[in-house]
């Protein structure tokens, strides 16, 4: 089985269902010949030719809207944003006019709008941002956040197949640090589904991308004193698979809800309000949550290390609910 | 923005640096350029609206010349007899089933307000008429005659309003808030302005995509253009040479803010040059002006030419929605443009200019038309309200409720070599 980085995972995805389905084309900001600033499409535009990987200006509302319009006629776009901070641009397009088509007058919208997200790797206020909560609050959104490199292919595969529209968070920290064993054959990782990325009896810690890869870090910490570690990896913020919550708190009841989005209206407080609705009478302690303090991505690697959620703030608060 | 300084002509001259860092004086003469807005109009009004400070009141003052009489109807190069007469018919319905839903609202069965296109009927529906089956349209609030002229009915926009289980959304949204991807080919548009401009761009690159040029129409306002989403989309759809017709319906009010107050340029026809793209002026009360020049914008889409930006002067004749008496606007502008009301000059060019329709033939079809809405308006009046339940459901597209494929055949894709290639080493923003 070949080892792929997760952008490697990532662009074979996209390369093969272009290669599968003529309909899907890609559609962005220096996508073409330059191969987009992080190289996602690199080479796509010699093999798939400048009508299906568009180069357009510096405009993310036309991005979206220009998709939007290409899925109507039954084509399946995959809109790229040199970095997901700038999605804001676009919001009205994604929110009003792409997120509400179905509901209000029964109009597909099969497109994946797909760019990276997360810090730490000091790109400051409008380079490290992670805004898929704002995509969470928005029916007829389908959020995704991959975590590992296998999930990232067979996660964009479903994307792109999917009848409705995804927003793709590609989490740039992980591009090029995490490398595994992804089949060669064709696979699909469904949209809606968390997987538990390492099993344990004493609590878990529920969470997504980047974050997946600190919990592990803080499980063999806690595994050495004898505390195992759950730690479940959501995949998909939007659908959230609410009965994997469930399982896990059912099987622990203890829990840490971990993000590296801030802390005010993140995903972690609406997990906490479904397990307070699901699973409450298992719970043996207080739902903690850990995540980056509410302020914008600071520049400063020792500022931006200090905002970040870490492998200690998880080695205390396990500590903190082992006592329960 | 900078404002125009009086200077002697032997003073315009524009400094720019070599590379040696000195400065070489250009003649401004030599550098000019010039660009041509195509102008179809047989008048051109000369009036201005300015807010001013009278008394203790602040309010809008109209100064030039309101006292000329309308133009005749320019003849159209293009449309015979039978066209004429089809696109006078949906300007009558147009109309009447305004005045329809006017009554509806008044007896209490609206929900919500009316928005009304009175005076612009020549616009929407000469405009859309242009059209082909395979071609699309966004309407904007005031485009309901566009929704006629593509296929949908009075008793469609009527349930609409009415907020009905059987109307195109099944309730959940208003007014010309609807469309249809299979048949009609039209976009449903949203309350935020102009929005629809990239959708329409995105539509026709689909279409290219499968190997066919289309004409996709969409509006905008006077007000509506100053939004930053129009720019974006009508430069993607100029880049991208797709076959995108933007009629920009100046109306002259955008809600209350006259249109000396959304923009500094003489015509909104002259943004086009801005956009390296055809620019035309229509008067939009001239059914005749407005069809030419949509159906020229449209052949050249088909082309696969490029976009067009069409300006269409006319005036809202009515306030924003029902709700607005338009106290704002002077009175002597109402009068103005009431002597230019589009149906009434249409009505007059065929019935006494060129003699298509006889008073009786046109009495028979009014009536017509008024059978056609009152059977409709019955029917929507009658015609349940949604269960609360159907409230639920629909967010999302399950996986048997459409079948998603191309619509104008499967895209053409070109193969150089199979297999992915490896990427290229190379550095990257942001490691």
């Amino acid at each position: 089985m070949p080892q792929l980085t997760y952008l490697e995972a990532i662009r074979q995805g996209i390369w093969e269902e272009m290669e599968r389905d003529p309909a899907v084309f890609c559609i962005g900001e220096d996508i073409g010949i330059y191969g987009g600033a992080f190289k996602v499409t690199d080479g796509f535009i010699d093999r798939f030719g400048p009508e299906r990987v568009i180069d357009t200006p510096i405009a993310e509302s036309a991005i979206v809207g220009a998709a939007f319009g290409a899925s109507l006629t039954g084509m399946r776009p995959v809109a790229e944003f040199q970095f997901m901070d700038f999605i804001g641009c676009a919001f009205n397009q994604i929110v009003n006019m792409v997120a509400k088509a179905h509901y209000r007058w029964g109009a597909p919208a099969p497109l994946v709008i797909r760019g990276p997200s997360g810090g730490n790797v000091h790109g400051g206020p409008f380079h490290s941002q992670n805004p898929e909560a704002w995509f969470v609050h928005a029916p007829g959104l389908k959020v995704v956040c991959p975590a590992s490199a296998y999930d990232a292919k067979g996660l964009i595969k479903a994307a792109i197949r999917d009848n409705n529209p995804v927003i793709f968070f590609e989490h740039k920290y992980l591009y090029r640090r995490i490398k595994e064993d992804v089949p060669a054959e064709d696979y699909i990782v469904p949209l809606g589904k968390a997987r538990v990325a390492r099993e344990g009896r004493d609590l878990s810690v529920i969470t997504y991308a980047a974050m997946v890869h600190v919990a592990l870090e803080a499980a063999e910490i806690l595994a050495k004193e004898g505390i195992e570690l759950e730690v479940v990896d959501l995949r998909t913020l939007s659908p959230l698979d609410k009965e994997a919550i469930a399982e896990t708190v059912r099987k622990t009841n203890k829990v840490i809800l971990l993000h590296e989005d801030v802390r005010t209206g993140g995903i972690a407080g609406e997990i906490a309000a479904i397990i307070n609705e699901e699973a409450f009478d298992d719970l043996d302690g207080p739902i903690v949550r850990i995540t980056a303090q509410d302020s914008p991505v600071p520049f400063s690697p020792p500022q931006e290390e200090y905002f970040l959620p870490k492998v200690s703030d998880i080695v205390r608060e396990a500590h903190r609910l082992k006592a329960y | 923005m900078a404002k125009k300084k009086k200077v002697a002509p032997n003073a315009l001259v524009r400094r720019s640096s070599n590379s040696r860092g000195k400065h070489v004086p250009q003649s401004t003469i030599e550098n000019t350029r010039t660009y041509t807005i195509a102008d179809y109009r047989l008048e051109k009004p000369s009036f201005n609206i300015r807010q001013i400070r009278k008394d203790d009141e602040v309010r809008y003052e109209v100064t030039g010349d309101l006292s000329t009489p309308a133009p005749p109807i320019r003849e159209s190069k293009y449309l015979d007899k039978k066209q004429c007469l089809e696109i006078y018919r949906w300007m009558l319905l147009n109309r009447k089933m305004e005045t329809a839903l006017e009554n509806l609202y008044k007896q209490g069965k609206v929900v919500g307000g009316v928005y009304f296109g009175l005076g612009q009927e020549a616009c929407s529906c000469a405009s859309a008429y242009a059209l082909h089956k395979e071609d699309w349209l966004g309407p904007m609030i005031r485009n309901q005659g566009s929704l006629l002229v593509r296929g949908f009915s009075a008793r469609d926009i009527m349930m609409q309003y009415m907020a009905k289980a059987g109307s195109p959304t099944k309730g959940r949204d208003a007014s010309s808030h609807f469309g249809d991807i299979e048949k009609r080919n039209v976009v449903a548009p949203i309350s935020t302005l102009g929005d629809l401009i990239p959708v329409l761009a995105g539509v026709a690159l689909g279409a290219r995509l499968q190997g066919l040029s289309i004409a996709v129409m969409t509006y905008i306002g006077d007000g509506g253009q100053s939004t930053g989403v129009t720019y974006e989309g009508l430069n993607f759809a100029a880049v991208q040479d797709l076959g995108l017709v933007l009629f920009v319906e100046n109306n002259l009010w955008g809600y209350s803010t006259p249109a000396n107050m959304q923009f500094r340029v003489k015509d909104l026809a002259e943004r086009a040059i801005a956009y390296g793209i055809p620019g035309v002026i229509v008067d939009g009360t001239d059914a005749c002006q407005v069809y030419d020049a949509a159906h020229e914008a449209c052949e050249r889409a088909r082309r696969g030419e490029g976009p067009t930006l069409i300006e269409a002067k006319m005036m809202r004749m009515k306030g924003h929605a029902i709700h607005d008496v338009a106290e704002y606007v002077p009175k002597s502008l109402f009068e103005y443009w009431r002597k230019r009301d589009p149906i009434a000059r249409f009505e007059n060019y065929l019935v006494s200019v060129k003699k298509w329709l006889t008073s009786q033939e046109n009495e028979n079809l009014i009536a017509d038309v008024e059978r056609e809405l009152e059977a409709d308006r019955d029917f929507a009046v009658a015609s349940p309200m949604p269960q609360p339940e159907s409230a639920a459901g629909g967010v999302y597209c399950d996986s048997n409720c459409h079948r998603i494929r191309p619509k104008y055949g499967v895209p053409k894709v070109r193969v150089t070599r199979s297999g992915i290639a490896a990427p290229r080493e190379t550095t990257v923003h942001l490691r």
